[in-house]
């Protein structure tokens, strides 16, 4: 699949290369695509990867494992506390840390907090791309309610380097459970207008119903995971399936849906909202008191030789840490396995023929951070 | 998918199969696979119903070693499987089977300088193209391992309990999490 | 005529500034803010300013555009509004010619807007214009025609081209109540022929950068915009006119021109209704958008205009 972009085939000589470069309002990050056109179809799609690329591999590799936490969240700024998460059971579970209950809810609650925020965030910039401009200030004012609440706890807006490893750097108060009980109830209220307004309008269903089918075969072959896989009916989430943390503890649904197309992973990460809402509200319910660190993290954290997965689950799909050590504290190899980086491999094979505006629309439905795919 | 089947068949594929603990390690089982049986591998896992989490490389003596994980959508089953690039550093890909290890193995010749024999468009995919020779995370010579240094090592034998009758014998110190 | 021609420039300068603030006001109270507030009291300067802005910018010319068509397509964009103000009936007693074939020469008019939105496409040696330029030739030139099938109906009962006559066929009853299909496929068609959202992909910001006027910056993208309001402007009023009985309503005591009040009001609620519009839905997909022209909106006209002919016939 090389496209060479000087001089199309002689036969194809009516065919042109449209680039959607790094800078596009489209593509939400720096991603390049290179669109080989028909007219308006695109005939031909080859992303151009590594305009983020950070290094943050190598980096791991000099520094000590604990001191790689706000590395983590740099990877995808919107999920940051899921993948600071994801990293601290790593180092848990290879240096067999236990950490208390209160910090295991603690990292639920903050975690599907997160959870909300980013698909909120990814609502409105869908539907910017589609053309609606109002939704998206709709879903910005009450992602601002979840910022402000994080905000208080963490200290950042953004990019949060709230977890360490055995805990948690400060303990939440009075203050946030109350917001937060008072944000579940706001954003409930909310979802009868989003339905309404923006799930049901004609226009958004001919733009996204049919487009950009996925099979469960198709998932499997390319790695796919996420809001995209349960679109497509298999009911896989790695908080039911490898239970880590205390999801086991909570009662909640895995919305699925069949066709597998645009509509049907945007319905599943807009029920996926009201999922988080509800293990918010049951883990406020019975938040235990407790220390919020474990007992003996020692400060050079000497990770036994060996390999160790840990993986979660992340709003756009399964992130999974492989890290290699030799015994020191310093990692051997750690790799970073982010579910955007799956789910961006298959625009080549699903998004081929496509009009170019059903480019723009599957492109936004797979929910991509770019900086987690160039690392 | 049924775990018995699938095991008997990695015996024929496999050179070593290990059930690991998954509350330590995050995986089920560890495979190792000879370099030609590969593909024949990943061809069966495609079949039964796994899915290609990563494809990874990394750097050891004797040689530099690619990792793939699989893991199963209905039955919690996370696989490690390991295989041993051949002197010219080269492997076969996968990425006929499991297309999205195209990516994969285009970003692992990026970072390791591993090639997959017969990949359709092997060209670098992070690191721009100028920088194909670079390989920046070859180990150095000092920093580079042998093999034998990243495998879990077994768990120390338990301290023999010394008969109370003999004081001076001091029992062995509880065993910390230092560990060459 | 010099009263009339400038009458007409104060007209269209006066909607862009009056326009432009009502729409970024709108705009900002239906996303849940407040719009611009900063410059005069509650925004109140903001498109006076933004005006000088645009008029103090450079005018950046990309390398290898076609210069002579680069600064055409701007001036072509403008420069036909004007016409087409000069015969629509504000009130009875104000209007600037009235013709026999006024309806004629306003969509003619209208119809230029299609070519400097071409020529400015392709002259910007740019990928993405290109792109928005031949949406918008497609789009435009295939909603003309349901546009003038819904307004034949209403040629066919008045049996006249002139506005004011039209104008004035309209009491006691409106003809928006005698022909709603009529004034429903027009709508449609005049949202889709001003390039407005939810038809406007020529310049669709998030999937073409910004169409057809990527590479125009300053006084020249200002020329564009101030012909797209004056076109809404146009096209409202013809819906008025035609549908919503032009300058009838309630007379007020001790003022002759009431009929303009009215007539203003009628326009600039149907402006408000595609700022509403605009504000609200997505954009269509451009296959879509065809389809509903020639599919639904041109059969429906043609039945339309059908059963007209055998009523007027009839009664």
């Amino acid at each position: 699949m090389s496209m060479n972009v000087e001089v199309l085939e002689d036969d194809k000589h009516h065919r042109y290369v449209l680039n959607m470069g790094p800078q596009h309002p489209s593509t939400h990050g720096v991603l390049r695509v290179l669109l080989e056109l028909e007219g308006e179809y695109a005939m031909n799609l080859l992303p151009v990867l590594g305009y983020g690329h950070r290094c943050h591999e190598k980096i791991a590799e000099f520094k000590p494992a604990k001191s790689f936490m706000p590395n983590t969240a740099r990877m995808d700024y919107l999920g940051a506390l899921i993948y600071n998460h994801g990293f601290a059971q790593l180092l848990e579970r290879a240096c067999g840390i236990e950490v208390p209950e209160r910090v295991e809810y603690i990292r639920v609650i903050t975690s599907e907090l997160n959870r909300i925020q980013s698909h909120l965030l990814w609502y409105g910039a869908y539907l910017l791309d589609l053309g609606a401009f109002t939704p998206i200030m709709y879903a910005f004012d009450d992602r601002e309610h979840i910022l402000d609440i994080l905000e208080d706890v963490t200290g950042s807006r953004l990019t949060y380097c709230y977890f360490r490893v055995g805990g948690v750097s400060k303990d939440i108060d009075d203050k946030f459970v109350t917001s937060t009980r008072a944000f579940v109830k706001r954003l409930r209220g909310r979802f009868p207008m989003y339905e309404d307004l923006v799930n049901g309008n004609v226009i958004l269903q001919n733009r996204l119903i049919d487009i950009g089918e996925l099979t469960p075969q198709t998932c499997a072959r390319y790695g796919v995971t996420g809001p995209l896989l349960r679109g497509t009916g298999v009911a896989y989430d790695i908080r039911r399936a490898e239970p880590y943390s205390i999801y086991s503890k909570f009662d909640f649904e895995i919305p699925t849906e069949t066709k597998g197309d645009c509509m049907a992973s945007f319905l599943v990460r807009f029920r996926e909202l009201e999922q988080s809402l509800r293990i918010i509200e049951q883990a406020l319910d019975s938040l235990p008191e407790g220390p919020i660190m474990a007992a003996k993290v020692p400060k050079k954290l000497k990770i036994p030789a060996g390999d160790y997965n840990s993986s979660v689950e992340a709003p756009r799909g399964e992130l999974s840490y492989y890290l290699v050590s030799d015994g020191s504290d310093v990692p051997y190899r750690l790799k970073v396995r982010t579910p955007s980086y799956s789910n961006l491999s298959i625009v080549p094979e699903v998004c081929q023929g496509m009009l170019i505006s059903d480019v723009v629309s599957a492109m936004g439905s797979l929910d991509l951070v770019i900086p987690e795919i160039d690392r | 998918m049924d775990i018995n089947n699938v095991k008997k068949q990695w015996q024929t594929l496999a050179t070593t199969v290990e059930a690991v603990d998954y509350a330590v390690s995050g995986h089920d089982y560890s495979l190792s696979l000879e370099r030609d049986k590969v593909r024949d591998f990943a061809a069966f896992m495609l079949e039964e119903g796994f899915y290609l989490v990563d494809l990874m490389a990394v750097h050891v003596t004797p040689a530099i070693e690619v990792v793939y994980q699989f893991a199963h959508v209905e039955t919690r089953c996370r696989v490690l499987a390991r295989a041993f690039v051949d002197d010219n550093v080269e492997m076969p890909t996968i990425s006929d089977i499991y297309q999205g290890a195209n990516w994969h193995e285009r970003e692992t010749r990026d970072f390791h300088g591993v090639v997959f024999i017969d990949h359709p468009y092997l060209h670098p995919l992070i690191l721009p193209e100028e920088d194909v020779e670079l390989k920046p995370l070859l180990k150095a010579e000092a920093k580079l391992k042998d093999v034998e240094a990243i495998r879990r090592q077994p768990p120390e034998p338990a301290p023999e309990p010394k008969p109370k009758a003999k004081p001076e014998a001091k029992p062995e110190p509880p065993k910390s999490q230092e560990q060459s | 005529m010099v009263v009339a021609a400038v009458c007409g420039a104060v007209i269209v300068f006066g909607n862009a500034l009056v326009m432009g603030y009502a729409e970024r006001k709108l705009a900002g109270h239906i996303m849940l803010r407040p719009g611009p507030m900063e410059v005069g009291p509650h925004g109140l300067y903001q498109l006076v300013i933004d005006g000088l802005k645009l008029m103090g910018k450079q005018l950046v010319i990309p390398k290898n555009a076609d210069k002579p068509l680069f600064m055409l397509a701007p001036l072509l964009a403008f420069a036909p509004v004007f016409v087409p103000l000069l015969v629509i009936p504000f009130s009875d007693k104000i209007q600037g010619f009235d013709l026999d074939v006024g309806l004629l020469l306003i969509l003619a008019f209208a119809s230029i807007n299609v070519l400097a939105i071409l020529i400015g496409g392709w002259s910007s040696n740019n990928k993405y214009s290109l792109f928005g330029a031949i949406r918008s030739v497609a789009q435009n030139v295939a909603y003309e025609i349901p546009m003038l099938l819904s307004l034949l109906a209403i040629i066919f009962m008045t049996n006249s081209f002139s506005l004011k006559e039209i104008a004035a066929a309209q009491s006691p009853v409106w003809f928006v109540i005698i022909q709603p299909l009529a004034f429903l496929i027009y709508i449609v068609a005049m949202v889709a022929e001003t390039n407005r959202a939810p038809f406007d992909l020529p310049e669709a910001e998030s999937e073409l950068t910004a169409g057809f006027h990527t590479e125009y910056s300053g006084m020249s993208f200002s020329l564009f915009v101030l012909g797209e309001y004056a076109n809404m402007f146009i096209v409202c009023s013809v819906a008025t006119v035609f549908f919503l009985g032009g300058d009838s309503g309630i007379p007020l005591p001790y003022f002759e021109y009431s009929g303009i009040i009215w007539f203003l009001m009628k326009v600039y609620a149907l402006m408000f209704f595609l700022v509403w519009i605009r504000w609200t839905y997505p954009r269509t997909r451009f296959d879509q958008l065809m389809n509903f022209c020639w599919k639904y909106l041109i059969p429906f006209s043609l039945v339309n205009l059908l059963i007209t002919v055998v009523m007027v016939k009839l009664l």
